[in-house]
């Protein structure tokens, strides 16, 4: 195809017009021969020519492409007549945005967190091993289950265990020490999961043994951060915890882990250890062809195989061995509330779609003389169609752009919001970035919703009865019966749709309110909590950790401002530890009396969180290792195991049956303190155990530091943050140089443990924010458009005595109408739909009587107030300028 | 909104009046006046066309490349745009002389001659 036919097409044109020019005159010059006058030779020249313009218009016509230039016209008519309705397309365009920008949002993240596929590898393939129970899975594993897991060959092809989460270590040997996030793994751990290695290599099988030496992997961010990207840096060392480690490998940029992680240091256990203590998290990848049941099948095996070695009740009754694919795993329970989300988001666009059909079926009947007039001069019915969805698609289009925009920012808030707990995106947002996919969503929710908006008017439009409308006045053409049915049944949906998201929202922000009032059995004001990794060689006994926490809670006290200090090896509101006891010289009907939550505390735990004793009393400095042993006790704790007896004339054993390291002698009950929330919020408060830091088992002391730091809690006379800097000085002292990290006030605790549910109640309640308002633009639309277009009716019936407020009273009652339509059925659907709500509700129901009664209020009163304007304005018609309107 | 469009003017004998242009232009260069006029002589006003409807032809073949054209001065002493054929336009007139010579043969065959 000869391209530049279509090039130039004007400067051709007019190269055309002088050749028809030369013709002319040269016709001209031949009929002047044959002895024309000239007035005569031109006419003659002209006549046996043909009309120029004809010749013109059909060069031009041949040098283009026919719908090209049909979809250029349709294009520039569409933003003509748009311009000239400046207020219809701004609405029309914000409505659009915001339901195609909150779309692109949350489609953003439910894509990076569900949908796109892991980084590693192959990952379909890749499998979390779990032990299995009634209720679901559990992630967790000893090194006896890893070892022989490892042993499944016929299932994995490869297999790595993990810590559960990266440990904190010190980075010394600086000016200061730096705490960075250490993560053990065994030497299968980096191909397993494809981590590129930059540098050196990974750990071999003797490194990652017993006593396999001090070797340790680098990430690509530590090694730019804090050693420049040195390429020499393997092989040398560096010290963590004041030991020296050899740096063996980096590993590349884009390696990705669940958490942060700073550096892999290897396990170096004993795999043939009968250590039962859960520490690992393990990862296997299938073997070509195996698929996830036949992994299913042999993990249940070895279940059968573990207990034959290990006792029946090496593992819970009724649990097992299995796999969960990896991605699955990872998403958790976050998957549900996003689906959930998603839906919620779908109404807003749908809500938006009815609204904008319905703003485009007034303007095109408004319209339906102008239409009618271009059918009978001999437009197609096709063609005022095709006119009708250009426009709908150019506004669809503009809107997408606009709503990928805003949607743009949306994922930014979300990130913002984000409780920090989304699994799959982090705070920086790398992992939610523009791609192909998230536009082609917002493209296709576009033209969708262009073709779904633009098809309902442009049908309604083109109906064939042309002299009828030509015919008809265009003031005294009402909505005709059915446009004004379609519309009404676009506002009904409208309302009832904006009820749904309205009530959802009422539910989750009653949610909210309930969480906030929620006593979690301390005060949260004015404290400040610091965490201080303890995991060197120096804190492995009972003894050093004692006298850290005795030298740091003296210095604490001295530090004006500060009201009492305390330390911990949990804090509350943050998960613990829980360990089993038995009552001394109690009867036990099984293996032990009961379990608890088990807190290694200092004696200011309880003054700084202002936890109140009930009864007896609390610990104090004495209680330490040449004392005889105690623990306080929860009142929770106290109204289980003693429900007729007094627990402080018990004794309880700790830890029986949980090995070696726990072992313990009885130790004397002493007080009863005040429950406190310490899983989180919205779980009601566990029966807890105190015991003093100082008269722990070394054994047990020395597995806690390596796992969990040192928790320091300083309740402070003002804001806590301004005495941040003398505490920290007083804890660097103390400590010998450690740094500390994760500082937060306890109402910061509070808060992030309230997060997810404040995600939920902020994002659902813009939802409904802006399904209300979208929604009452629907209602006022069709009101005020109802009123303008039976204005003359209105002017007859005034002229004919009725009084204005007759006539405010029959606009508001025809719009109310459609309100309280759009409510019932809101309501009903509400009723059905709250249901999948229900995981997301705490102490409110999915039928909340205060959000069900106060929501269908609430749009009652914005229905209203969307009639009352164009009611008003029905008032003001004057009798005469309608009557003469025609 | 535009209105069907027309068949073009002699569309059936669009092929003709192309075949007739190009054989214009054997013997040289001429400008858009004098082909008509050409035109007009050869098939006897056999072509009840309007004289403009020539220059759609001439722009499609000059397109096709099958002519060439430029601006010059006539015999009139007036400014004319000069066609002129191009090596690819000779080429198509013989094919196109040849389809036409098949094409009379066999309208006179079934016609049968009146010169026979």
């Amino acid at each position: 195809m000869n391209l530049h036919r279509y090039t130039g097409r004007t400067r051709k044109d007019q190269d055309l017009a002088e050749e028809i020019e030369s013709h002319l005159a040269h016709e001209q010059d031949v009929q002047a021969a044959r002895g024309a006058g000239p007035e005569e030779a031109q006419r003659r020249a002209r006549l046996r020519f043909g009309n120029p313009r004809t010749v013109r218009e059909r060069v031009w016509r041949y040098r283009s492409l026919p719908w090209l230039d049909d979809v250029g016209r349709d294009l520039r008519f569409a933003l003509r007549s748009l311009a000239r309705t400046p207020g219809f397309t701004v609405v029309t365009l914000l409505v659009l945005a915001v339901g195609i920008g909150v779309n692109t949002a949350v489609f953003s993240v439910v894509d990076a967190v569900l949908l796109k596929p892991l980084t590693y590898p192959d990952p379909q393939a890749m499998m979390q091993l779990v032990l299995t129970a009634r209720r679901g899975h559990f992630g967790g594993a000893s090194i006896p289950e890893f070892a022989l897991w490892s042993r499944q060959s016929g299932i994995f092809e490869q297999i790595a265990a993990s810590g559960f989460l990266p440990e904190g270590v010190n980075l010394t040997g600086g000016d200061q020490p730096e705490q960075l996030q250490a993560l053990n793994v065994t030497r299968d751990y980096f191909a397993l999961f494809g981590a590129p290695v930059i540098a050196g290599r990974t750990f071999t099988a003797a490194e990652d043994s017993p006593h396999g030496g001090r070797v340790v992997v680098l990430s690509y961010g530590l090694w730019k951060q804090r050693y420049g990207g040195d390429p020499r840096i393997v092989g040398r060392t560096i010290q963590l915890d004041d030991q020296p480690y050899l740096v063996v490998g980096v590993i590349g940029k884009n390696f990705v882990t669940d958490t942060p992680v700073d550096l892999w240091v290897p396990t170096q256990f004993d795999r043939n250890s009968h250590e039962m203590v859960i520490n690992y998290t393990v990862v296997g990848r299938l073997r070509p062809g195996v698929t996830v049941s036949q992994a299913n099948a042999q993990m249940r095996l070895a279940a059968e195989q573990y207990r034959r070695a290990y006792g029946e009740h090496s593992l819970p009754p009724g649990a097992g061995f299995g796999v969960v694919p990896l991605q699955q795993y990872l998403v958790g329970d976050m998957r549900f509330p996003l689906i959930v989300l998603l839906g919620a988001v779908g109404f807003v666009l749908l809500i938006a779609c009815a609204n904008v059909a319905n703003l485009l079926l007034a303007r095109a009947s408004a319209r339906r003389r102008e239409l009618a007039t271009r059918a009978a001069i001999g437009a197609g019915r096709g063609q005022i169609v095709r006119q009708l969805l250009t426009e709908s698609l150019v506004l669809a289009l503009a809107g997408g752009v606009l709503g990928l925009m805003l949607g743009f920012f949306g994922v930014r808030m979300l990130i913002g919001i984000n409780p920090g707990n989304i699994p799959r995106i982090s705070a920086t947002g790398p992992s939610i970035a523009l791609d192909p996919r998230i536009l082609l969503f917002t493209l296709a929710v576009s033209v969708m919703t262009g073709i779904l908006f633009g098809l309902i008017p442009a049908i309604a439009a083109s109906q064939p009865n042309l002299a009828a409308t030509l015919n008809e006045g265009s003031s005294r053409s009402g909505m005709s019966f059915r446009q004004g049915k379609v519309r009404s049944i676009l506002v009904v949906s409208e309302v009832a749709l904006a009820l749904i998201l309205v009530i959802g929202a009422a539910l989750l922000i009653r949610t909210f309110r309930k969480l906030g009032e929620v006593d979690p059995g301390f005060d949260t004001h004015n404290v400040l909590t610091l965490a201080m990794s303890i995991s060197g060689e120096r804190f492995q006994t009972t003894a050093a950790v004692a006298q850290l926490v005795r030298e740091g809670q003296d210095r604490l006290d001295a530090v004006p401002g500060v009201v009492a200090a305390g330390a911990s090896n949990c804090l509350p509101l943050a998960q613990g530890f829980g360990m089993v006891f038995d009552v001394v010289g109690r009867p036990k009907n099984g293996p032990f009396t009961g379990g608890a939550g088990f807190y290694s505390v200092s004696s200011g735990y309880f003054s700084s969180l202002g936890i109140p004793l009930v009864r007896g009393r609390l610990l104090t400095e004495r209680d330490d290792a040449s004392a005889p042993g105690v623990v306080v006790i929860s009142q929770e704790m106290a109204r289980l195991y003693w429900p007729h007896g007094d627990p402080l004339k018990d004794r309880i054993q700790i830890g029986v049956g949980a090995g070696p390291a726990f072992a313990e002698p009885p130790r004397q009950v002493i007080g009863i303190v005040g429950d406190t929330r310490n899983r989180s919020v919205d779980q009601p408060p566990d029966p807890m155990m105190y015991i003093p830091i100082a008269q722990m088992p070394n054994g047990e002391t020395a597995l806690n530091s390596r796992v969990a730091p040192v928790f320091w809690i300083v309740r402070t006379r003002t804001n806590p943050y301004t005495v941040l800097a003398p505490v920290e000085a007083a804890l660097r002292e103390a400590s010998g140089n450690l740094a500390v990290a994760h500082v937060r006030t306890m109402d910061e605790v509070e808060a992030r443990n309230i997060a997810r549910q404040r995600f939920n109640m902020v994002l659902l309640t813009l939802f409904g924010l802006s399904g209300l308002l979208m929604a009452a633009t629907g209602v006022y639309g069709v009101m005020s458009y109802s009123v303008q277009q039976r204005r003359q009716e209105l002017g007859i019936r005034m002229a004919l005595g009725a009084q204005a407020w007759n006539l405010r009273n029959m606009v508001v009652r025809q719009g109310m109408v459609l309100a309280l339509l759009g409510v019932a059925v809101g309501l009903g659907g509400a009723f059905w739909l709250t249901r999948f709500l229900a995981s997301f509700l705490f102490e409110v129901k999915t039928w909340d009587p205060v959000a069900f009664v106060a929501t269908p209020l609430l749009l009652f009163v914005v229905a209203l107030l969307a009639v009352w304007v164009p009611a008003r304005r029905a008032t003001q018609v004057d009798p005469m300028t309608a009557l003469r309107l025609e | 909104m535009v209105p069907k469009e027309p068949p073009e003017a002699g569309e059936v004998l669009q092929g003709t009046l192309d075949m007739l242009i190009l054989r214009t232009l054997v013997l040289g260069a001429a400008h858009g006046h004098t082909i008509a006029q050409a035109i007009e002589r050869t098939s006897e006003n056999a072509l009840e066309v309007e004289q403009g409807s020539l220059y759609p032809a001439l722009h499609r073949l000059e397109d096709r490349g099958w002519l060439a054209s430029e601006w010059g001065v006539s015999e009139n002493n007036r400014r004319a745009k000069y066609y002129r054929l191009t090596p690819k336009g000779r080429r198509e007139l013989a094919a196109a002389t040849g389809r036409w010579r098949r094409m009379t043969r066999a309208i006179d065959l079934i016609l049968g001659s009146e010169t026979e």
